[in-house]
């Protein structure tokens, strides 16, 4: 039996625990007594505030039962936010607004009544304890043209938020880990995303950010060539805020392999030199960057694929087991791995959504805790959102303004760690300047104008409904787990093109049931407007800036020209020798690009053989 | 009609093969055959296909921006190549806007499908633009008049075309023809890729031609013959690459493949041709290795994998006793001692000096593939030059 076999069990066993501990709650008098005075001192500690229009309200919202077996079911089934199994957030607080007018609630007062207490001021309320620094969970994808002009949108976006948030989009050569003077990708350059072909581009990237900045966070969606370009990053930091400054770069970058054999395909070696590329890089963040994720694992490339709700989790959750499993095997800690790891889902319109990150949350403690023995800090998943790009269509495009607030307001409800939401002219363009502003005023009109996550946490947990829905989506996802358990786990499904040929499946399905009108789209096959296609401005890189990147490339490998042979084949010898390659690549980013060390890595592993 | 045959692939750079899998299997559906390059392909991959394969049409499904240049740039390649009639359509959601397609038709492009056309819809338009018989054309040089060549034995296999006529053979290599035959999943395709590998690295002048054999759906009619995807060192100009749907024979092979063999041999071209049949075993002869019938190959390699199902299922594959190599492929596998034991026993009994070779296709430069290589040049007095590993490559501006 695979790890998915033991994880499966691992839930199965912990639901038949909380059923056990629901019976006994309502037949031994001594453990129902224990729970409602526990109970009763968690709704005691419930601090109230009131909303703008003087409405009093929970800061937290508990089920109105004082039934010791719903108690249980509660405590144990769903858990308190930040508490096991994590079902309703990873932490106490979330989005709650910290600088409204916060009350103690009068010990056995029913929720919400009024009180001399509430109308106090607490201005110097603290957060709750387990709540990291208050920040704002918006992330915004930004990646286009040369470095400058991607750096240019990230200070135009940076007007908008709160604390520094960087998060980045790369162009195709760079993805492919390909020089943007590689033969045949020019008109790549620059497209869908930002093109870095050098330590030089990566300082321009973010010039003018202090990135030692506690509140400082970037994020890069990179994957195959992941430990390249993370190495561009060190070592551009270094350049600019001394050598001491690693500990303090805080962020994420993707790195996620498995996702890209099974859905996303950007690939260059192969799958094991890969994963080990990969691990050396983790291994190394581990202690040198204290704050930094080095590994993002994401369905969201498995649902745009096609994946459904239930196989997106399903396939995101056993690959992050993977990961753990690898890097245990390779002698690493599972308790200071796991709170390394963080996630990345998509979210949809699909009914599952509303619960998606709530079970992935609860399953990913259970498997942690009873499968691989992790204390509590190593049991919480930590969660970044992004809304369904595949949902967003050409035709009619305003309205993917509200299939994004949609899908936001979704993701808000599984209390989500981050965000990012797309911009409604993606059908067509890398977003232009005009939606990626909408796009994050979506967010801050949800967040900061609706009051609807200000006040309360738990606004609908424990509901019958999302109850249900958590049932079955969790069902559906341990299946998952069983039959690639009997194909003998994820690595050897994966070889026998499990995932893929789902994926393309429900992608298949999916298309059909647009074609076939079952999947109403509007504007698309439903209520349909003859209203001509606007003309929007595209957001392309221009050939003169491409032929500008291939120009400084040039200049960079004449500059090193000297210093390039030797330090390619100090990394050769590395490789060879199946040394940390992640180690040595910070130092060969200095006088070597990007397309340069793919070439001689490749040489050392191979070439990785797609799969359809 | 015989089927229209139609290349599809994602550009350079580009991984978004979700499109062009549901378009795939309509295709397939609808009863083409598909020669599927997959995701990531340069313009003379896509190019060198369209050649050798001799389609109908090639679809480009592109999601990542570039298009214009992209586009423009496999017209430019197919004229340069004299196989400017070959057309061109693409597809790509929204990311491809009509200003754009005006443009791209300008430049070459025949037409872009845009976001919202019914699946129903573009089969029909492609059966109807581009279904046109395809025919004898004298004009054709080098590697499209083979590929029209095979084409004409596709459309009558019983008719033997002259490949003389069409393309005057400028070298005189005699070929050594090797069927690669195997039960479905041993890894004979990756196996072939490995071999070309080798080939390409010997024998640095040399040509190789491969014949991948794939089956027509047995409802439908169509196909989708994948073979290509997974190539990593076929891509190559030196390597002839031909796909050939099955069309209803049984053999294991299409009925064109005799002539097809003919074809390549006739044309003085190659050094080595790899025929490569469906995944089978236990009854059918593709290569007429038994009896009386025409032999069609010089020598055949025999690939499985370790887990065949146990002695008594080893004993079923006839096939294993008229080959001269065998493969245990993907012998890194648990079971792969308990095969090569049980293989070589009754290789042993067969007493016809059939050689056994353990492979891990899948494995950069895998030792094992070298000596199967060595083997199989040996029995075709192919040269062999011994090959190291290439030393790091460096691009260095001038």
């Amino acid at each position: 039996m695979s790890s998915l076999g033991k994880i499966a069990d691992a839930v199965d066993a912990y639901n038949a625990h909380v059923a056990t501990e629901v019976a006994r709650a309502r037949t031994d008098i001594a453990f129902a007594a224990d729970l409602r005075a526990r109970w009763a001192k968690i709704r005691a500690g419930i601090e109230t505030t009131h909303s703008p229009t003087g409405t009093p309200l929970p800061r937290l919202a508990l089920p109105p039962t004082d039934e010791p077996g719903a108690i249980a079911e509660y405590l144990l089934g769903q858990g308190l936010p930040g508490e096991f199994p994590y079902a309703n957030a990873a932490y106490r607080e979330m989005y709650l607004d910290r600088d409204s007018e916060v009350g103690r609630v009068i010990p056995n007062a029913p929720v919400g009544a009024e009180s001399k207490d509430q109308t106090r001021r607490v201005k110097d309320n603290p957060p709750h304890p387990q709540t990291p620094v208050s920040e704002e969970p918006m992330r915004l994808f930004a990646g286009l043209g040369l470095a400058e002009d991607t750096n240019a949108r990230f200070h135009y976006l940076g007007k908008h938020q709160k604390s520094l948030r960087l998060s980045t989009a790369f162009d195709g050569p760079t993805l492919y880990g390909l020089d943007s003077d590689h033969e045949g990708v020019l008109g790549k350059v620059g497209e869908g995303g930002v093109a870095i072909d050098t330590v030089e581009d990566m300082t321009r990237l973010f010039a003018g950010f202090d990135l030692t900045r506690k509140d400082a966070s970037v994020s890069m969606t990179m994957n195959a060539p992941a430990p390249v370009i993370l190495a561009m990053f060190i070592a551009s930091a270094k350049r600019r805020f001394g050598p001491d400054c690693v500990p303090n770069l805080r962020g994420t970058i993707q790195a996620d392999m498995l996702k890209e054999v099974q859905a996303q395909n950007e690939v260059i070696f192969p799958i094991d030199a890969s994963l080990r590329f990969l691990c050396d890089m983790i291994e190394w963040c581990v202690p040198n960057m204290p704050r930094w994720y080095p590994v993002s694992i994401s369905g969201y490339h498995i649902a745009e694929a096609g994946a459904t709700p239930v196989q997106q989790a399903a396939f995101t959750l056993s690959n992050g087991f993977t990961y753990l499993e690898l890097l245990r095997a390779r002698g690493a800690d599972v308790n200071a791995i796991g709170p390394r790891l963080s996630f990345f889902l998509d979210c949809g319109l699909d009914v599952e959504y509303l619960v998606l990150g709530r079970v992935c949350r609860r399953l990913w403690a259970i498997g942690m805790r009873d499968a691989f023995g992790a204390n509590t800090k190593a049991q919480v998943l930590k969660l970044h959102t992004q809304t369904s790009g595949r949902s967003l269509i050409a035709a009619e495009f305003q309205n993917n303004l509200t299939r994004t607030a949609v899908e936001l307001m979704l993701a808000y409800l599984n209390y989500t760690n981050s965000c990012h939401s797309n911009s409604a002219d993606e059908p067509f363009t890398t977003p232009t300047a005009k939606y990626a502003t909408l796009a994050s005023h979506g967010q801050s009109i949800i967040m900061e104008e609706s009051g609807v996550f200000k006040h309360t946490m738990n606004l609908l947990g424990g509901s019958p409904g999302l109850l249900q829905l958590e049932r079955q989506v969790e069902a559906g996802i341990l299946a998952v787990f069983r039959e690639m358990d009997t194909l003998g786990g994820v690595l050897a499904a994966q070889e026998q093109r499990y995932q893929r040929s789902k994926i393309q499946e429900a992608g298949h399905a999916y298309e059909q049931q647009i074609y076939s009108g079952k999947r109403p789209i509007i504007g698309l096959n439903k209520y349909i407007t003859d209203e001509p296609m606007p003309s929007v401005p595209l957001a392309r890189t221009s050939p003169k800036k491409q032929h500008l990147q291939v120009e400084r490339l040039r200049a960079f490998k004449k500059k090193h020209a000297k210093s390039a042979p030797a330090a390619l084949q100090k990394l050769e010898n590395v490789a060879r020798a199946n040394g940390n390659v992640f180690a040595e690549l910070i130092n060969t980013v200095e006088v070597c690009s990007l397309g340069q060390i793919t070439a001689c890595l490749t040489n050392v592993v191979g070439k990785f053989r797609p799969m359809v | 009609m015989a089927p229209l045959r139609i290349l599809t692939a994602v550009p350079i750079c580009d991984g978004h093969d979700s499109a062009v899998s549901t378009i795939n299997m309509e295709l397939a559906r609808h009863g083409f055959e598909v020669i599927y390059l997959g995701y990531h392909c340069p313009v003379s991959t896509i190019v060198r296909a369209a050649i050798q394969e001799d389609i109908h049409v090639v679809g480009i499904s592109s999601y990542n921006g570039g298009h214009i240049v992209f586009f423009k740039e496999v017209v430019d390649q197919l004229r340069a190549l004299g196989a400017g009639d070959v057309p061109l359509f693409g597809g790509g959601g929204g990311t491809i806007t009509k200003a754009d397609e005006r443009v791209m038709q300008r430049q070459g492009t025949d037409r872009i499908f845009h976001a919202g056309t019914p699946l129903d819809g573009i089969m029909a338009l492609i059966r109807k633009e581009y279904g046109r018989t395809l025919k004898p054309n004298t004009k054709l040089r080098g590697d499209r008049a083979l590929a029209r060549a095979i084409t004409l034995a596709e459309q009558n296999p019983t008719h033997r075309p002259s490949p003389i006529a069409h393309h005057p053979p400028q070298k005189r290599t005699r070929a050594f023809v090797v069927g690669v035959a195997g039960p479905g999943g041993a890894g004979k395709s990756t196996l072939i890729d490995e071999l070309t590998s080798r080939f390409l690295r010997q024998n640095p002048a040399g040509r190789i031609a491969i014949l991948a054999n794939d089956p027509s759906h047995p409802d439908t009619g169509g196909a989708i013959l994948g073979d290509r995807v997974s190539m990593i060192y076929a891509q190559d100009d030196r390597v002839f690459f031909r796909s050939l749907a099955t069309r209803g024979s049984l053999t294991g092979l299409s009925a064109a493949a005799p002539a097809a063999i003919e074809i390549l041999r006739a044309s003085g071209e190659f050094d080595l041709i790899l025929v490569e049949s469906v995944g089978i075993g236990q009854e059918s002869d593709p290569f007429g290795l038994f009896g009386k019938k025409h032999r069609l190959v010089d020598a055949m390699l025999f690939v499985l994998a370790p887990y065949y199902g146990g002695r008594l299922q080893l004993q079923k594959i006839g096939l294993l006793n008229g080959a001269d190599l065998v493969a245990i492929n993907k012998c890194d596998h648990p079971m792969a001692h308990t095969a090569r034991a049980e293989i070589a026993a009754r290789l042993a009994a067969n007493g016809k000096g059939q050689r056994l070779f353990g492979t891990v296709a899948a494995k950069h430069h895998d030792p094992g593939v070298d000596t199967l290589y060595a083997a199989l040049a040996e029995l075709g007095h192919l040269k062999v030059t011994p090959g190291g590993e290439k030393p790091c490559q460096l691009e260095v501006a001038p």
